[in-house]
């Protein structure tokens, strides 16, 4: 049995998150789809899994062509997806769970337990024989690997043949991935082929037949993983198509100033970082995969709070870890990633967006705000970086991605360019047109030459070779050989962003 | 998926969308003066000088409870013990005068009542970690256990001092002394949210706390301070009740709540839909008295008026929720 996606398109307003993507799946496979984030793995199997539908392109059944309206259509199908985040009741028992929505029922409405146990356990036994699970426990007592298998008994509950995983081991640790993939191996020889999307690539590589690739949806290829290396893999993940190139160099500054941040055997989660310094003008940037780590590091520098151990030196002064407050009055300043979550208020005006870090300074004092003052400081803000807005009392919501995020980074300007010795930004550019990017660049190159420390983390490899001075590769949680401005190059990057060394 | 560009904006959307911002931001008080035309034009004795300030006065205590409540929805926290907080200082505050204790010091006593009630939900929300909603009620039920022990389910009459009662039926130039602190609380509320660093922040709290977190803000200290003022208010108002009544009462504050969480969905309605703010909550509570004025002008009764009110809560939150995200949980 062969499934067959063909020229699908999914068009948003602005974007278009799946271009033409065609690819087929085998129930006799263990087929791994992988991308980065953004790429369109998640859209792509919202569309196979009957939640989303196309803006166009065709989805056929050896042959016969699928209109999926529903997750219920795809199930009738055959078609059946575990998502990463899980969709488990806690509170109710393995069996429970397994037979959500169609319990054994007596005429009335009274569900037959016993019945309803049983049917479980025969599932579980006839798909998994002998792998020992306690389906009578609550749910939330499980293992994370346990749940992970209650949920896939559940998609096979129906006729499925076609299982989509989505990230099924990024809950587990390390030590019940193994009894996962185990389970994940024998689904082709029964019948259910395996569509598998993971970050993991070691993981890919040891359950796939068949490997997809995804970039910017599009499909950069699809090959047996019995031919491919890994490196080859990221190259293609990761590799931008002609026509882009860095076209701002930085000036080198032979002269660096006096170091501003030093990190000392820091470990935060899976992460442990032996070193790492950062000297006054410096703009370094951490690159990785998801998942490896660079991001984790730069929002601890900012957001100690899931520190286990380590140490952390200011502008040579030795910082006591505590809360964001703590080291931001330390020097170090986060312009984070998903701005309007995590920085600004959408529906506040400008003025109060960017007075939140520092709205003394459009004081005169006693805590008591001052309009004039705000509006004042507001104004060299917009100038500053200039923002497109036409009043200070406009919405936030009302401004394009690139307004929002030099507002994002606006606030730790206000009332004083200099304050901070490290600015941190995380993806400073996602979601921003390339004339904003431009003009964040420039900031960022001119709060360096005042004698910030900056450090850049992001998946974009071409503005990490456009501003940056020097590179950390994150792989595993752990950083690699830094990279320094001559030696840039994409394939560099990309290279030490998959381990290899050659 | 990052989502980057921008929708194509004509001006035919620019103006649909004023429109629509324009009708959320004044419908409700377009439906203020709607009814307050039908009772002057329906109801005898409604549209009289000597009735308007008796609205005003009827509606000063409850602004002062919603003020109070502006702050703790501001930072995004219910304070269900407002009703029995009004209560316990309307039976403290005459319990210390019949003592013979000084009116400043009485005054301060009920305060610090506030101070007290508004630290314990403080600590439970902020320390210990109970919603608002749940730590609220359950102090809402202490509270209530306590006025009717110490009051043995009695009003508290006797000696009031004169100065005392003059707080709560006293008229300066013939406007009642109460409008005067329904102002001045008003107009000290509307300063410490509009104006200062302190209100920003408890704003900032409420509309985005990962943010707030993320700028430096003590997330925990401006929901603490929230829910404290929120309990100020509370002892303001019941301090001026018991002057009113000329008596305290157990059961006086229990109306508050109810009427309280109105005037501020009421209020969210309008100016800045989705967000509690102080002028709101003060239209909102003029709505409120005067939908109770004119029904019992009209001679309606009580339970109708409280059928009544119960669908303007409903419709005002409904408003709220289906045009802005309204979280209170």
């Amino acid at each position: 049995m062969k499934i067959s996606l063909t020229d699908i398109v999914m068009q948003y307003p602005g974007t278009r998150a799946l271009d033409a993507v065609s690819a087929n799946f085998r129930t006799d496979e263990v087929h791994g789809l992988i991308g980065e984030n953004g790429a369109g793995k998640s859209t792509l199997m919202s569309v196979l899994s009957g939640s989303q539908r196309p803006t166009s392109g065709q989805i056929s059944l050896n042959g016969r062509e699928l209109a999926l309206r529903s997750p219920r259509d795809a199930m009738l199908n055959g078609i059946a997806l575990v998502s990463q985040e899980g969709s488990l009741v806690s509170s109710l028992s393995g069996a429970e769970n397994i037979m959500l929505g169609e319990e054994p029922r007596h005429a009335g409405s009274v569900i037959r337990r016993n019945h309803l146990n049983q049917q479980a356990a025969k599932l579980l036994e006839t798909w998994f024989p002998g792998i020992g699970i306690d389906l009578g426990a609550q749910v939330g007592s499980l293992p994370m690997a346990d749940q992970k298998v209650i949920e896939i008994v559940r998609a096979l509950r129906g006729d499925v043949r076609l299982l989509i995983l989505d990230e099924p081991t990024a809950t587990l640790p390390s030590r019940e991935k193994e009894r996962l993939w185990s389970i994940i191996r024998s689904l082709p020889q029964r019948g259910v082929g395996v569509v598998l999307i993971s970050h993991f690539l070691s993981e890919i590589f040891a359950l796939s037949n068949r490997i997809t690739v995804l970039r910017d949806g599009r499909h950069v290829g699809t090959l047996n993983a019995s031919d491919v290396s890994e490196d080859h893999l990221v190259d293609l993940m990761l590799r931008r198509t002609g026509g882009q190139t860095s076209d701002e160099q930085v000036t080198t500054r032979d002269a660096l100033g006096t170091e501003v941040l030093a990190v000392t055997n820091w470990r935060v989660g899976r992460i442990a970082i032996p070193a790492f310094t950062l000297r006054a003008g410096e703009i370094v940037g951490l690159i990785g995969l998801t998942g490896s780590g660079h991001f984790g590091f730069a929002r601890s520098l900012h957001n100690p709070a899931g520190v286990l151990s380590g140490t952390i030196a200011i502008n040579g002064k030795p910082a006591s870890l505590g809360g964001p407050r703590d080291m931001q009055r330390s020097g170090i300043a986060l312009v984070p990633d998903h701005r309007m979550e995590n920085a600004l208020i959408g529906e506040w005006d400008l003025r109060e967006n960017l007075s939140m870090v520092h709205p003394e300074h459009g004081s005169r004092g006693l805590g008591i705000l001052s309009m004039t003052k705000e509006n004042a400081e507001t104004a060299r803000i917009f100038k500053l970086l200039n923002v497109k807005a036409h009043s200070p009392r406009q919405l936030l919501s009302s401004l394009s991605g690139g307004n929002k995020q030099k507002i994002s980074i606006g606030k730790w300007l206000y009332g004083a360019r200099d304050r901070y010795r490290v600015m941190v930004f995380i993806e400073p550019t996602e979601g921003v047109d390339i004339g904003a990017k431009k003009e964040i660049y420039a900031e960022m190159r001119r709060l360096a030459a005042t004698g910030m420390g900056i450090i850049i983390a992001s998946s974009d490899l071409l503005e990490i070779e456009q501003v940056t001075d020097r590179v950390i590769p994150f792989v595993a949680g752990k950083p690699g050989a830094e990279i320094t401005r001559n030696d840039f190059s994409e394939a560099a990057f990309i290279a030490a962003m998959s381990g290899g060394s050659q | 998926m990052t989502v980057s560009g921008t929708v194509q904006q004509n001006d035919d959307r620019i103006f649909g969308v004023i429109r629509k911002e324009w009708i959320q931001k004044y419908s409700t008080l377009v439906a203020l003066v709607l009814i307050f035309l039908v009772f002057s034009i329906t109801v005898n004795r409604f549209l009289t000088p000597l009735n308007l300030l008796n609205i005003m006065q009827q509606i000063s205590m409850l602004t002062i409870v919603g003020a109070g409540l502006t702050f703790g929805f501001a930072a995004r926290e219910m304070d269900l013990s407002v009703g029995y907080t009004v209560g316990l200082a309307g039976i403290l505050v005459p319990l210390l005068l019949t003592w013979g204790v000084p009116l400043p010091i009485a005054v301060l006593g009920g305060l610090g009542a506030g101070l007290v009630v508004g630290a314990v939900n403080a600590a439970l929300v902020t320390l210990v970690g109970v919603p608002s909603l749940i730590a609220t009620l359950a102090v809402g039920s202490i509270i209530f256990g306590i006025n009717y022990l110490v009051t043995g389910g009695r009003a508290i009459y006797g000696s009031l001092p004169a100065e005392y009662l003059w707080l709560g039926q006293g008229r300066v130039f013939g406007i009642p002394v109460l409008a005067f602190f329904m102002f001045g609380c008003v107009a000290v509320a509307w300063f410490i949210m509009e104006r200062t660093i302190f209100g920003r922040y408890v704003y900032a709290v409420g509309g985005n706390q990962k943010a707030a977190e993320l700028s430096g803000v003590n997330v925990r200290l401006y929901r603490a301070a929230a829910m404290v003022v929120c309990s100020l208010f509370a002892v303001i108002a019941g301090t001026l009740l018991a002057a009113r009544l000329g008596s305290g009462q157990p059961n006086a504050g229990e109306n508050y709540l109810l009427d309280g969480l109105a005037t501020v969905f009421i209020g969210m309605t309008m100016l800045r839909p989705g967000t509690a703010t102080i002028l709101g909550t003060l239209l909102g509570a003029l709505f409120i008295g005067i939908i109770n004025n004119g029904l019992n002008l009209m001679g309606m009764d009580t339970y109708i008026q409280s059928i009544v009110k119960g669908i303007i809560i409903l419709v005002a939150v409904a408003i709220v929720s289906r045009t802005t995200k309204l979280k209170l949980l």
